[in-house]
């Protein structure tokens, strides 16, 4: 019964996400630079993000939506992100000097 | 309570606009009830969730604001067709242009293709109804309250005044007192929501409800044009909704977003409006080019030219409308590699337009025309939308735009660009599509008197913005001096708008006189149409299919028509439908109410409605509603029936 | 109604399935949605006026809590899902509970902290970054706090009507926006705490 309402899939996505977490923490308590600080970041959070989608949202289960699925999260991916970096782009990095 | 800030002073067209509103609304609920109209109007229109009643709605809705928002542009032609002109004051002048920008975007051209979209895509890909039909008649109530709350601002606490673009710092409490903005960012946010669940709809409808045999690559094209319509529609309105929002707690709950002093930013506001509003303008823009694509190849009998490069090239324009919204504010201090990134993407968007113009003339080569009413606007839309988008290249440039920049210039670009590329296009898709809905046609020489007068009226009245723009002519200036020698072409510009609405007045003459005198169309196919709504019978049955089609080709319909091929290969069988539901309605009226005491900051009554919203969500997801069954010997007598022989 | 006995019941029925499509569209709006939070918050984060900045703010101990509340929420709502595959309505209604606790556990550390920043004089009202992110964090928690209310009655539904093809559907779907909550939670946990504390 246990084993059988604790799939190890959702286990193993369970404890690798805490330790991803916990790993991302080293921004803080260790002594790296900024740019490796956010290269942590970025990782940590990206396959934490992975994990959620494809072990518990089951993104590529149905066979017959699995495409326009991902095409759907990429081109939301690609107006979220275009909206960040584009803004970015315009107040920060190429703002009038 | 304060009453005094719900009062607008003023001047007499205000108390006019007050006094006709308030009679319009006793003479239609006495209508009602005299002509016992009431359970009629509650069963048949305000509970239904038939796609093609609401496609109705939508489209009645869009044609009162069209009204709406051309009075508006009368008046402000009217106030500026000679210099010093006393019509409108400043205040009224700053109202007026305001309204005139949102409702004919937002309030006309959008729900006017939303309703197109409604009536007609189950059609065109064989379904028989929306993938969610409540969710739609939610939709649609969220976007007529929104659009019902704008409309009350002028008449109770005063009209948004900063701009149909509500730049910050104007926009902001400090220099904006009035709710004005308040209405704005409730009410585009209510018809916003609205506006995204039909994205969410239509994406779902397209994709998994098409008849057997339609695969991507043989939708017809308006099917196409709508579907990367509502993508961009779905990943464009959340940034509006959190630019809203912004604006809201800017406004009633002193946040720093905007401000100019606390570390707010008030360019961000700009930043921001344009993320969404850029790919605003292809939301309304690519079905037009979807109706287009119909009424081309349906009206030189010629299958489209070009079918893979124009769902390529709408593809394209879809992903570039993203990354091009920084041209809309050139001037504003970012430095030349932003300016010139966007200057090159906004150009490159040229070329999928490009691409498909030629389609089109290659369609139209060779083929068999015929000059229908709708057929003139489209072939009208081609040299007039290639105007508009040659002056978008010019303003493209971001070194010229420091030119051109806020003129009258950018004034008749959009208006290049818009009139023909959305207007031109729902009045030729209501004329196409009019005769599938109510079984009728409306009359081709009555609309053709009407296309002429609207097509020429629109050149003689933006042609000359162009060169009050180049003459340093500004957009948005209530009055102007004499010897600034802009009087002449903006009397021009006047005339031009008086024949516009002589134009519109045939327009609607013409619906009243067809509907009275035009011979009724039996066959359901008075155009010799080529995809499926012109398969089943005008008017439409509730269920619009007797029997799903099956589909072989682009030009389904054209190609049985031609070759004897059979579309309808099954059975009669009992055809499932939902029940009609009052929530949707319901819910809508208390989302007004939301939006109405927030914009007033009434907090208790605000929360009363919000928890109202929540326990109407709550009972909505407690339902359980299977819908009901026509049986199949009720569905063969009802096409028996409409087929015109006797049951 | 036709079922489909090849597919799991929150599919079952081209109905279902067109709603688990539907909401993963909602969910694809929701991603600029939080995007355009982040823009904000990104651009404002360093204007902070008279008011305290991010790293003189921000407290790691609540921040780790809610990220292990959030984190555990996310595998309990997957294994309720597991276990109403397998027809298990006890379990589901037990992992069920479990993640709504921990929601609402959640909910409270964050008013906690709220409480806490404007009895240090961080309100909406004292800077664009304060602004930013009371906005960012609130319309987080506002999901998740209607994510509660309606994991409660899909909750109410699944104990009347047991697993029936509505409250599978009902459930996956449910599941299917928790998840992206933490999705959401990742980010703010890694760009605006961590990245604020670093």
């Amino acid at each position: 019964m246990i084993k059988q309402l604790f799939p190890i899939r959702h286990v193993i996505g369970y404890l690798a996400s805490l330790v991803l977490s916990a790993a991302a923490l080293v921004v803080i308590y260790g002594d790296l630079s900024d740019a490796a600080n956010m290269t942590v970041l970025l990782i940590t959070a990206i396959i934490q993000a992975s994990l959620q989608l494809f072990v518990f949202m089951h993104i590529g289960e149905s066979a017959d939506t699995k495409k326009e699925l991902y095409i759907n999260i990429g081109y939301a991916l690609f107006v979220g992100l275009i909206t960040i970096f584009g803004t970015l782009f315009i107040f920060v990095w190429g703002w009038y000097a | 309570m304060d009453l005094e800030k719900f009062k607008v002073h003023g001047e007499p067209l205000i108390y006019g606009a007050m006094i006709s509103i308030a009679l319009a609304t006793i003479g239609i609920l006495v209508g009602l009830t005299y002509f016992k109209k009431w359970g009629y109007l509650w069963r048949e229109w305000l509970t239904t969730v038939d796609h093609k009643r609401i496609g109705v709605m939508y489209i009645i809705a869009a044609l009162l604001m069209l009204f709406r928002g051309g009075v508006d542009a009368m008046m402000m032609r009217l106030q500026t067709a000679a210099p010093e002109m006393k019509f409108l004051d400043a205040q009224h002048y700053n109202e007026v242009f305001t309204t005139h920008g949102l409702i004919m975007i937002l309030f006309m051209a959008m729900p006017f293709i939303i309703g197109l979209m409604n009536v007609i895509i189950p059609l065109q890909i064989g379904a028989r109804d929306v993938a969610f039909p409540r969710l739609n008649a939610i939709s649609f109530w969220l976007f007529f309250m929104g659009a019902m709350l704008l409309n009350i601002s002028f008449v109770i606490g005063g009209s948004p005044d900063a701009g149909w673009s509500a730049y910050f710092p104007l926009a902001s409490l400090e220099f904006s007192p009035t709710v004005g903005n308040n209405y704005y960012s409730l009410a585009l946010q209510i018809s916003g929501i609205g506006t995204l669940m039909t994205g969410v709809n239509f994406i779902v409808t397209i994709l998994k409800m098409r008849a057997p045999g339609m695969t991507l690559m043989k939708m017809p094209m308006f099917t196409w044009s709508v579907l990367i319509t509502n993508i961009i529609i779905v990943f464009a309105f959340p940034v509006l909704t959190v630019a809203l929002a912004l604006m809201m707690f800017d406004r009633l709950f002193g946040s720093q977003f905007f401000t100019m002093a606390n570390g707010g930013m008030d360019m961000l506001w700009a930043n921001l409006f344009w993320v969404w509003g850029h790919p605003e303008v292809y939301i309304v823009i690519l079905p037009a080019f979807g109706i287009y694509s119909e009424i081309i190849a349906t009206f030189s009998k010629k299958n489209l030219y070009g079918y893979t490069s124009m769902v390529f090239s709408m593809v394209i324009i879809s992903l570039l409308s993203f990354v091009v919204w920084a041209h809309h504010f050139y001037t504003m201090g970012q430095g030349v590699m932003v300016n010139s990134f966007f200057s090159i993407t906004t150009m490159a968007i040229a070329v999928p337009t490009g691409v498909k113009i030629f389609n089109w003339l290659f369609t139209l080569r060779k083929g068999r025309i015929t000059f229908t009413t709708p057929m003139l606007y489209t072939l009208a839309f081609i040299p007039i939308f290639t105007i508009g988008g040659v002056t978008g290249v010019m303003l493209a440039m971001a070194s010229a735009d420091y030119q051109y920049h806020n003129t009258m210039f950018l004034v008749a670009h959009f208006h290049y660009v818009l009139i023909p590329g959305a207007v031109f296009a729902v009045i030729a898709g209501f004329h196409y599509w009019f005769p599938k809905v109510f079984g009728f046609r409306l009359n081709d020489r009555i609309g053709k008197h009407a296309f002429w007068w609207i097509a020429i009226s629109f050149n003689v009245t933006f042609f000359p913005m162009f060169f009050l723009g180049l003459m340093g002519m500004t957009r948005r200036t209530y009055t102007y001096s004499e010897e600034s020698g802009f009087g002449p072409l903006n009397m021009l510009s006047f005339v031009g708008a008086v024949g516009l609405a002589i134009g519109f007045v045939i327009l609607v003459y013409n619906i009243y006189w067809s509907t009275r005198y035009a011979p009724r169309d039996t066959t359901g196919d008075p155009w010799d149409g080529r995809t499926l709504e012109w398969a089943t019978h005008s008017p439409i049955p509730a269920y619009n299919f007797a029997v799903i089609p099956k589909v072989e080709s682009r030009d389904p319909f054209w190609e049985s028509k031609r070759k004897n091929i059979p579309l309808y290969e099954d059975k009669i069988t009992k055809i499932h439908l939902p029940n009609n539901t009052g929530k949707p309605f319901i819910l809508g009226v208390i989302f007004f109410f939301l939006g109405f005491f927030l914009v007033f900051s009434m907090w208790i009554p605000a929360i009363v409605a919000g928890v109202g919203i929540i326990i109407m969500l709550a009972v909505m997801s407690f339902e359980r509603d299977h819908g009901f069954y026509i049986s199949a010997e009720e569905v063969a007598a009802t096409e028996k029936k409409l087929r015109g022989e006797t049951v | 109604m036709k079922i489909d006995a090849s597919k799991p019941l929150e599919y079952s029925t081209e109905e279902n399935s067109n709603k688990i499509f539907g909401f993963w569209v909602f969910l694809g709006a929701e991603i600029p949605l939080f995007a355009t939070l982040f823009t904000v918050y990104f651009v404002m984060v360093n204007r902070f006026a008279d008011g305290p900045s991010g790293p003189e703010l921000f407290e790691i101990g609540p921040v780790l809590a809610e990220t292990f509340l959030l984190l555990t929420s996310s595998f309990t709502i997957g294994l309720a899902v597991h276990a109403m595959r397998l027809g298990y309505k006890k379990a589901t209604l037990v992992f069920m509970g479990i993640t709504l606790l921990m929601g609402l556990a959640f909910i409270g550390i964050e008013i906690d902290e709220f409480f806490t920043y404007v009895h240090e004089g961080a309100t909406l009202q004292t800077s664009g970054f304060l602004s930013s992110l009371f906005v960012l964090l609130g319309t987080h928690g506002a999901h998740v706090s209607f994510g509660f209310l309606w994991g409660v009655a899909i909750m109410i539904q699944l104990w009347r009507e047991g697993i029936s093809p509505a409250t599978a559907n009902k459930t996956f779907i449910f599941s299917l926006f928790w998840h992206f909550l933490d999705v959401v939670w990742i980010f703010i946990f890694s760009f605006v705490y961590l990245k604020g504390l670093m």
